[in-house]
């Protein structure tokens, strides 16, 4: 427990995602009576369920050094095959077929963007429109539904006061990459290839394993997103959930990743995908438009960048600080010097 | 040295290919011109005809100008702006205030003047914040997507998520809808910006800043150019230009809406990613210092004649929005592979 709290006090990032998200929480549970309830703790988590989710493939992807713009795309191309299929094959084989392709999806922009060598924001805004237009082709320019609702309750039924099956699942997702990413060679080589890479490919990391194990957890993570979505409204659309890129990335970066790779966490992740839960579940009682969520989601991005830039800039200024510093001592002492010498 | 004698001894055909192997991707996209053409000529009706052409290149202009914009941008490294539609977005609501109300005076009601200058005042202000936060050492992506949020959050907030109209006579009909010498004035500012712009980056000094910082921004910093006041004027370029498009649009349909350039718009999908796309398939390296608003002119109109014979041969949106995804993503691999090894890449 000290580890973790001396872990906590020393990361200024995380400490701020974790001030952030409970100054929202106590704001909305000041304000709302209801806000502190067993039934709304339910709702966030079930958003947490989907936001989560999208933040945590963002981490990944910002850890690595690159940022995937595709991944709400990617959540509708998975959202359209599992609502399309589970008519006919049943919600879990369609689950198993709309993941898969989300992964393998991942699995080529990673390999694409190793190969290549190009930065993935190129590649990703190519295929943000190429999967949107797949999206479009397969459920014919339609809205696909579902003809029995009651096919995906199994994800919706409440366990254990708080959770669904779908928040469960996504907790253990968490759980599971959160020691993936720590424990394992595989997980450490992102965070290398992210935080420095030339310094990575020297020490003899490969680009292209890293890179594609990245942009396949990405991949998946965002179609389980999709396919939650999909089957809870058992509803998709070739041209929907284009919000959750903002989402998710307001999400990657209160959760303290750094835009230049290799640092954060799914801790961070969490939090992050918490506070803007928070926010968009307290915004739900004031009964405002949806715009109104996206300008208060914004502002809340640009003052987490505002003081990640800030922090930076401070850091910057406070080394330049102290080697100049220690550059007018060594100067002193050899003025010192000549004018003993000189003297003598 | 050797290299240039040898060179001017080629004959002209090894010449010609040498001219294209340095300029392979417009090499490629002349041919795709060239087969586009052809194919068009013989298997789509009422493809040759002038009607149709005004067509396409009036469709070119819209994104066209945008995408010119945006070329700044991405010569000076910057990658791109997310916030394209919005800032459009919210310019054309502040036209279209101005047009339909005069901002509360009945005076200026339908003043074109002020509304055309409040509209470009807040492109101008969107473009110097954004700026500013990239400057900084804001991440590009991630300020132009917080941008587009809040952009996007204040139009619809100001106009109440409607519709605003104007009757029309207005005075902005000329833009709108008028046409000089046959071609609509859309498309005539479409080729003045792109000559202004090709002027501008090949034969003034910022230009040449421009490409400077994007090929190497550490050179740049070094004599004394910096990223910082490049990119505030880049991205107000940017926006301006976002701003010129909204006020021709809104004048040419009389109404305003804060998602009139979303999803639904036009037939691609999405404006921003259109206008990215735009320039992305002119051939223009998304690392900066490399490209020219010529290629993303002609990127403009390769994606319009392609969208143009699309809906020619009966095609939905689907597979319109699939064939401008497989354009950027094959000249994006195109140019990676071809580019291997030099200066465009990290």
């Amino acid at each position: 427990m000290e580890n973790f709290i001396k872990k906590i006090t020393k990361d200024v990032d995380l400490s701020f995602a974790i001030l952030l998200s409970f100054c929202v929480y106590v704001f909305f549970a000041i304000n709302i009576e209801v806000f502190f309830s067993h039934n709304i703790s339910f709702a966030i988590l079930e958003r947490f369920a989907v936001l989560g989710l999208v933040g945590l493939a963002l981490t990944i992807c910002i850890i690595a050094g690159e940022i995937d713009l595709s991944i709400g795309s990617n959540a509708a191309l998975c959202a359209v095959i599992v609502v399309k299929l589970t008519d006919p094959l049943g919600a879990p084989l369609a689950m198993l077929i709309g993941l898969s392709v989300s992964t393998l999806i991942g699995v080529t922009q990673g390999f694409v963007i190793a190969f290549i060598r190009i930065r993935a924001i190129v590649i990703t805004v190519g295929t943000l429109m190429l999967l949107r237009g797949v999206a479009l082709l397969i459920a014919e320019e339609k809205t696909v539904m579902l003809t029995d609702f009651r096919v995906p309750d199994f994800i919706t039924t409440k366990v254990l006061m708080y959770f669904s099956p779908a928040s469960l699942t996504v907790i253990f997702i968490f759980i599971c990459v959160g020691i993936f990413m720590r424990y394992t060679k595989y997980g450490r080589e992102i965070y290398a290839i992210g935080g420095a890479r030339k310094e990575a490919l020297t020490a003899g990391i490969p680009l292209r394993r890293p890179m594609i194990i990245a942009f396949a957890l990405s991949g998946f993570c965002a179609g389980f997103a999709g396919t939650v979505i999909g089957l809870k409204s058992g509803t998709a659309q070739g041209l929907g959930l284009q919000y959750l890129l903002l989402a998710g990335t307001v999400a990657a970066f209160v959760g303290g990743v750094s835009i230049l790779g290799g640092k954060g966490g799914v801790l961070g992740a969490a939090i992050g995908a918490l506070t803007v839960n928070f926010l968009n579940t307290g915004l739900v009682f004031y009964a405002l438009q949806v715009h109104f969520v996206q300008l208060f989601t914004s502002v809340l991005l640009v003052i987490v960048i505002v003081f990640q830039t800030m922090s930076r800039v401070f850091d910057s200024r406070q080394a330049r600080k102290s080697l100049l510093a220690t550059i007018d001592e060594r100067k002193t002492s050899l003025l010192e010097k000549k004018r003993s010498a000189i003297g003598r | 040295m050797s290299a240039i004698i040898e060179n001017n001894q080629l004959p002209f055909s090894a010449k010609f290919l040498q001219f294209y192997k340095d300029r392979t991707l417009l090499a490629i996209l002349l041919s795709l011109f060239a087969v586009m053409f052809i194919y068009g000529i013989f298997f789509t009706e009422n493809y040759l005809t002038i009607t149709n052409f005004k067509a396409i290149i009036r469709d070119a202009a819209l994104y066209g100008i945008m995408a010119i914009g945006l070329t700044f941008v991405t010569l000076s490294g910057n990658f791109f702006l997310l916030s394209l539609k919005e800032t459009a977005s919210i310019c054309g609501v502040t036209f279209a205030m101005g047009m339909a109300t005069g901002f509360g005076s009945p005076d200026l009601a339908g003043n074109f003047l002020v509304s055309l200058l409040a509209a470009l005042a807040v492109g101008v202000v969107s473009g110097v914040i954004q700026g500013y936060f990239v400057g900084m050492g804001g991440n590009p992506i991630v300020v132009t997507l917080g941008g587009a949020g809040i952009l996007y959050g204040i139009g619809a907030w100001w106009s109440d998520n409607l519709v605003i109209n104007f009757t029309r006579p207005h005075d902005a009909e000329w833009l709108g809808t008028g046409s000089f010498l046959g071609l609509p004035s859309i498309t005539w500012s479409f080729i003045l910006i792109a000559i202004a712009a090709e002027i501008v980056l090949r034969h003034t000094n910022f230009g040449r800043k421009v490409y400077l910082v994007g090929a190497n921004k550490a050179a740049g910093k070094a004599t004394g150019h910096e990223n910082f006041s490049m990119a505030i004027i880049v991205f107000t370029i940017c926006s301006v230009c976002c701003a010129f498009v909204a006020v021709a649009f809104v004048a040419q349909m009389d109404s305003a809406q804060s998602n009139y350039f979303s999803a639904e718009f036009g037939s691609s999908g999405d404006m921003t990613i259109l206008v990215i796309a735009t320039v992305m398939v002119g051939g223009n390296s998304i690392m900066g210092g490399y490209g020219s608003t010529l290629r993303t002119s002609l990127g403009a109109i390769f994606i319009a004649m392609v969208d143009n014979m699309m809906v020619l041969q009966g095609f939905n949106s689907g597979p319109r929005i699939v064939g401008v995804g497989l354009m950027i993503v094959f000249s994006i691999i195109v140019f990676g592979l071809f580019a291997k090894g030099s200066r465009a890449q990290e």
